[in-house]
């Protein structure tokens, strides 16, 4: 699907304290600036939610803005049925802010999963990946794995490139219109440790990503 | 290549920042001299921007202070004292904060902050979304009169800081800035002005009438406030602030903050946008003009505000004044608790304007509500090798899992021990509400009653109680966290630090009051401080326990930076891994413990626990307490180390 430069981008982003939620997000939203993007409001979580809580951040923006106020983006957070990408570092962290998904979301998913303190204790049940991803389909058919931890760990001996590979894949979904890989590259640069590993991981997650949207469309038809 | 942090430069431009960051630029370009504050979400990342920036740009340190107070009452009144040097000073504080400043602020405001300016900034919780509890503090500003401006953006954060200051010391008065965690933390674009330098110095000027609010001088600040408050009422109109959105519906919105942003979406989203709009700016006080002309116009106007309904029952009184035939709705449909969104305003207009909302937002709704009972929960808790979920362990083995015991908890991580399954607090109440309620309760019943407080909430207000419980020689154990952090609000290098380095001691000031039963216990020696609760609980009168551990989160950056340093040294460090093998399922250290680093897992076809080695930092208490010896040790370079494993 093709955006207008005056729709409002909806993405949520969603996993655990301590996965880089709020880091990715504000790439995205740095990225934007240097884009030219008009009008960019987002929120991010703070407080509580550090503690090995489940935390959420929504970025929003808008390339260029109707004359007309009435018509642009004015809250930071996202309408429910109205997130255009889902980007979520834990898999049932995709349920849980399941809401503001529809039809047009494309949910992208690293498949590693985080069991909180109640499964360990089996006091309650986590739900099978073919599960989430058959309830995520009552909201979409585009919803895509990617075990993203597995080859951070596998390619760079760490889980904290993360958030890149998974920023990656999103970019290789094009639901972040009006973004070039050079705005994210030069945002990078600027603001993270180690950028040339970083720069790297991004690129490997396009790479890895476009695999496997162009196996799951070889597999629709 | 690093960039200069743009929210300090002193360049024309146009920067994204989060309200917070918006808030401590205006602070910067209005030339604020002074800030004091106690931590507290959402207001504890205003501090770290000012420490940050003194960090940074040192020379700043003659011209501007910033202080981590002891509590939010103490706060208030040290920038009073600033502003009457003549300084402007911000003193933010989180919603509940402003209970406890309320006393001093009280006075303040009566005084006026002249020849200085004062500005409080008040975070508010609709949703508490992190707080532990929920309240519309907004009634203050009637209360004491506080002018109080409702940002929406980052940009009206800047803008209007700039102006509460401004206004401030033109009218003698305390301006409020109120944000909500929603406002604080959303990052939107700033158009960035010129930095004024704070006051190095000012000075007090002797005027007994104006800072002596006793009688007969009470009565005549009240009169002198009244005043003041009517001279801003008239104002209004000329700072622009109030803004409306013109439409020929007969039903109008007046809002603020941010309902104002879910409103303009959710009116767009109805294809409604011929509804009029006042959006204010200040809700406190209100221009009669302003009010009345929006409403003569007008057959319905419907108030979208969170929490009671506030602006609702002014507006209300201004039309019954005016006598104004026009309805005043908004509660009626809206909900007066939790935080609004988008989704929840439509669903209420769509009732108020016989609409039917969207499609795609109400499958999403139903579809949710269908399968959510599926997702496992994720709730706050302790970090991996916490002191505090060790010590919580211990209760529940010395209490045989709370046996006719009774846990007090406060504020602090420890607030989190509610949460299944230690399920460790059985009330909370406010800072220090714990020990006080304690005290109580111990007499009228014989249950044990144990009350949990830690070092920041201790030197906030739990000092007095505590007093009062050896006064009264309460029946009751206290457990003190000594964990040498205020943890919960992010680690701030607080005054904590400052006594901690000092050579401060909890002990000495439990030795000097007359705790007449204390012992000072480390919770990573889990067996022996059960033992030591044990024999508190057969104690009669005030026990207390210290346990001395630093917040395992901040020892463990401190420890892995230590690693880092000497590996590049290439020293030969000794490292300590904990695995488990011949695990029993015996469900001790996932739920008495309830460690996150412990996750179930298959091994071989058998179910077992494992230690996730990403997340372990080697605490060693679930190795201490498994009961059947399925946890074990390995120390790595044991015998050719250079550096041992203790003194990294």
């Amino acid at each position: 699907m093709s955006f207008k430069e005056t729709d409002v981008i909806n993405i949520v982003i969603a996993g655990t304290a301590g996965q880089g939620v709020i880091t990715l997000k504000r790439l995205i939203e740095f990225a934007a600036q240097k884009a030219g993007i008009k009008r960019a409001f987002g929120s991010e979580m703070h407080g509580l939610a550090q503690r090995e809580g489940a935390i959420t951040s929504h970025t929003r923006y808008q390339k260029e803005i109707f004359e007309e106020e009435r018509k642009n983006l004015h809250s930071p957070l996202i309408c429910y049925g109205d997130a255009d990408l889902y980007i979520c570092f834990e898999p049932v962290e995709a349920l849980r802010r399941g809401i503001f998904a529809s039809n047009k979301t494309t949910f992208v998913l690293n498949s590693w999963t985080i069991p909180g303190v109640m499964i360990t204790a089996n006091l309650e049940e986590y739900p099978s990946l073919d599960k989430i991803m058959e309830t995520l389909n009552g909201y979409s058919d585009e919803v895509y794995f990617i075990n993203a931890t597995e080859i951070s760990i596998e390619r760079f001996g760490q889980s904290q490139q993360v958030n890149l590979i998974m920023l990656g894949f999103a970019v290789a979904t094009r639901k972040l219109p009006f973004i070039e890989l050079g705005h994210y590259e030069e945002v990078i640069k600027e603001r993270l440790r180690d950028p040339d590993l970083n720069i790297e991981a991004l690129h490997l997650g396009i790479k890895e990503g476009s695999k496997i949207l162009k196996n799951s469309l070889k597999s629709k038809v | 290549m690093q960039v200069k942090d743009a929210r300090f430069i002193d360049e024309e431009g146009k920067v994204l920042m989060l309200g917070n960051e918006a808030i401590v630029r205006g602070c910067l370009e209005a030339g604020v001299s002074f800030a004091a504050q106690y931590p507290g979400t959402p207001t504890s990342d205003i501090g770290e921007t000012f420490q940050r920036l003194l960090r940074e740009q040192p020379e700043l340190n003659d011209f501007f202070v910033h202080h981590w107070a002891i509590n939010e009452a103490v706060a208030a009144s040290e920038c009073a004292g600033a502003a009457w040097t003549g300084c402007k000073v911000l003193n933010p504080m989180k919603h509940v904060g402003l209970n406890v400043a309320s006393d001093a602020l009280s006075v303040i405001a009566l005084n006026g902050p002249n020849p200085g300016a004062m500005v409080i900034l008040i975070g508010s919780d609709p949703g508490s979304l992190g707080s532990h509890q929920e309240q519309n503090e907004r009634f203050y500003t009637w209360m004491f009169h506080l002018p109080c401006f409702e940002p929406h953006t980052p940009q009206e954060c800047k803008e209007w800081v700039k102006l509460a200051f401004e206004l401030s010391e033109k009218y003698d008065t305390i301006f409020e800035i109120r944000t909500s965690t929603r406002s604080a933390h959303s990052r939107g674009y700033v158009e960035l002005g010129k930095l004024v330098k704070g006051k190095a110095k000012g000075k007090f000027i002797r005027n007994i009438p104006k800072y002596n609010s006793l009688p007969p001088h009470a009565i005549n600040n009240h009169i002198r406030l009244y005043e003041r408050i009517e001279k801003i009422r008239e104002i209004i109109p000329q700072l622009k602030i109030n803004v409306i959105f013109p439409g020929g519906n007969k039903i109008g919105v007046i809002t603020s903050g941010m309902p104002f942003g879910y409103t303009m979406e959710a009116l767009n989203q109805l294809g409604l946008n011929d509804v009029p709009i006042l959006k204010l700016g200040l809700i406190y006080p209100l221009n009669y003009k302003e009010i009345t002309d929006f409403l003569q116009k007008l057959e319905k106007v419907v108030i979208i505000e969170e929490l009671e309904p506030f602006l609702e029952v002014k507006i209300a009184e201004i039309a019954h004044n005016h006598k104004l035939d026009v309805e005043i709705i908004g509660e009626k449909y809206f909900p007066k608790y939790n935080e609004y969104s988008t989704g929840l305003v439509a669903t209420c207009l769509a009732k108020i304007f016989n609409k039917k909302p969207k499609e795609q937002m109400s499958k999403a709704i139903d579809y949710f509500n269908s399968y959510k009972e599926i997702i496992p929960s994720r709730f706050p808790t302790f970090c991996a090798g916490c002191p505090e979920r060790a010590t919580l362990y211990s209760i529940l083995k010395a209490t045989n899992q709370l046996e006719n015991t009774v846990i007090c908890g406060d504020i602090g991580c420890y607030v989190m021990s509610f949460f299944p399954p230690q399920e460790c607090s059985d009330l909370i109440i406010c800072m220090s509400g714990g020990i006080s309620a304690a005290i109580g309760m111990s007499t009228k019943t014989d249950q044990k009653v144990v009350a949990l407080i830690g070092d920041s909430t201790f030197f906030h207000t739990g000092m007095p109680p505590l007093a009062e419980a050896v006064g009264y020689n309460s029946n009751v154990l206290l457990i003190i966290f000594e964990n040498s952090w205020t943890a919960m609000t992010g680690h701030q290098n607080d005054v904590l630090r400052y006594l901690i380095n000092q050579g401060f001691s909890i002990e000495k000031i439990c030795k000097a009051i007359g705790v007449p039963w204390l012992k000072v216990e480390d919770s990573y020696n889990p067996k022996k401080l059960t033992r030591t609760i044990e024999q508190a609980l057969e104690t009669y009168g005030l026990k207390v326990i210290i346990i001395k551990r630093e917040c395992a989160l901040q020892a463990h950056r401190w420890r892995m930076n230590q690693i880092r340093a000497l590996k590049e040294q290439d020293k030969k460090i000794q490292e300590v891994e904990y695995f488990i093998h011949g695990c029993q399922m015996c469900y001790d250290c996932a739920r008495v413990l309830s460690c996150p680093a412990i996750r179930r897992t298959e091994i071989d076809g058998f179910e077992s626990m494992q230690i996730d080695q990403d997340r372990c930092i080697k605490c060693g208490v679930c190795y201490e307490i498994c009961p059947n010896g399925a946890i074990h040790k390995t120390i790595f370079n044991a015998l050719d180390t250079e550096v041992g494993w203790r003194e990294i």
